[in-house]
């Protein structure tokens, strides 16, 4: 068996515009997901709203897609209702960070063996390009049409400050590295939260100097930076490039878990 | 095994020419009927999936096929009779 047969294949070709990242990650998902050996009938995928979210609506399991913000509540509900399910979330920058953030915290304070794939792609994509709690400072979008001033979230460490057991980053350029991430995220009980930066051509990629496809990726491939690396920089007294994304595993620790079968 | 591109599913975003070690995918130059320059293989036979996935019995590289957004990169067997080349960069 392989990922190809976990899709939908008569809803294909997606939506997503020619591109667009989410397609990368609902393969390494998919990828991971079937590494894992579990049965179609045992895995549920949830999604909130945004382009992320529609995820699941290609994948021939048991789906979800719910109101805005609000796929980690109805997740926690399905895992409290039947443990044995194995439940993974679709989100979006701003389906988790901005109208879902209250759920986000809580369900990894409460440490829910859930495991969480947000595709944080500094935008409001489908919605018309409105600046979310992500988009870098200085980028240009439709709310911020002289360029964003708000700091941004670090989805990454807020996670691991509220609690999860697995907090990982990486982007999609990076897919077999990914790939591992939510392989490991899949496998250890307990709230599991991989952020993958992903391109978003048509919204954020037109107006901030990425014209073609290929200008975010080639971006994500020369300013990743490795946490190790990261933390060496600092050691060594020099400071960590400007915009840099800063990818690796973060957090790895085993926290007592809920909704976890004994 | 054979590299396919899925012209009904490929979207002509190029993300595969900038991932492949071999360069085997080049940027196309003639829309096809739905009006997508689909990228053009360059001698596809060089690609060590084709030549050493059945020995193997796993996918090896894959990155092309990862890195797709629109799943449209895959492998094929070939059928009975069609003429095989090998072609072998060290």
């Amino acid at each position: 068996m392989t990922y190809t047969d976990w899709l939908r294949e008569d809803r294909l070709p997606h939506i997503y515009c020619a591109g667009c990242g989410n397609g990368t990650i609902i393969n390494c998902t998919l990828n991971a997901v079937d590494h894992m050996g579990w049965k179609k009938e045992d895995t549920v995928f949830v999604s909130g709203i945004g382009c992320s979210s529609r995820a699941p609506g290609y994948i021939s399991t048991d789906s979800l897609h719910t109101t805005h913000g609000r796929a980690l509540a109805f997740a926690t509900g399905i895992k409290m209702a039947n443990p044995g399910l194995h439940v993974v979330i679709f989100t979006g920058d701003g389906d988790l960070a901005a109208i879902g953030g209250n759920h986000f915290i809580h369900a990894c304070r409460r440490n829910i063996d859930l495991t969480v794939i947000c595709m944080n792609n500094q935008i409001y994509g489908m919605t018309g390009g409105q600046g979310s709690p992500t988009t870098p400072v200085g980028a240009l979008s439709t709310t911020t049409p002289y360029g964003s001033r708000e700091p941004t979230f670090d989805l990454c460490q807020l996670a691991s400050a509220a609690g999860a057991n697995f907090v990982s980053r990486w982007t999609s350029y990076h897919v077999k590295e990914l790939t591992r991430a939510i392989h490991t995220g899949l496998q250890i009980p307990g709230f599991s939260f991989i952020e993958a930066a992903v391109q978003c051509p048509t919204n954020y990629g037109r107006r901030n100097k990425f014209r073609q496809v290929m200008d975010q990726v080639e971006y994500f491939k020369t300013h990743a930076i490795l946490q190790q690396k990261a933390e060496r920089l600092k050691a060594e007294g020099k400071s960590v490039p400007e915009n840099s994304i800063v990818i690796g595993d973060f957090i790895r620790r085993d926290r007592p878990a809920m909704g976890v079968k004994r | 095994m054979r590299l396919v591109i899925d012209e009904r599913r490929c979207k002509g975003c190029n993300l595969c020419t900038i991932v492949c070690p071999y360069k085997i995918f080049r940027q196309g130059a003639k829309p096809n009927a739905r009006g997508i320059v689909v990228p053009e293989l360059d001698r596809p036979e060089r690609c060590a999936n084709c030549r050493l996935q059945a020995l193997y019995g796993r996918t090896l590289c894959g990155m092309c096929q990862m890195i797709c957004p629109d799943q449209a990169i895959s492998w094929k067997d070939e059928e009975i009779g069609e003429p095989t080349k090998v072609a072998i960069e060290f």
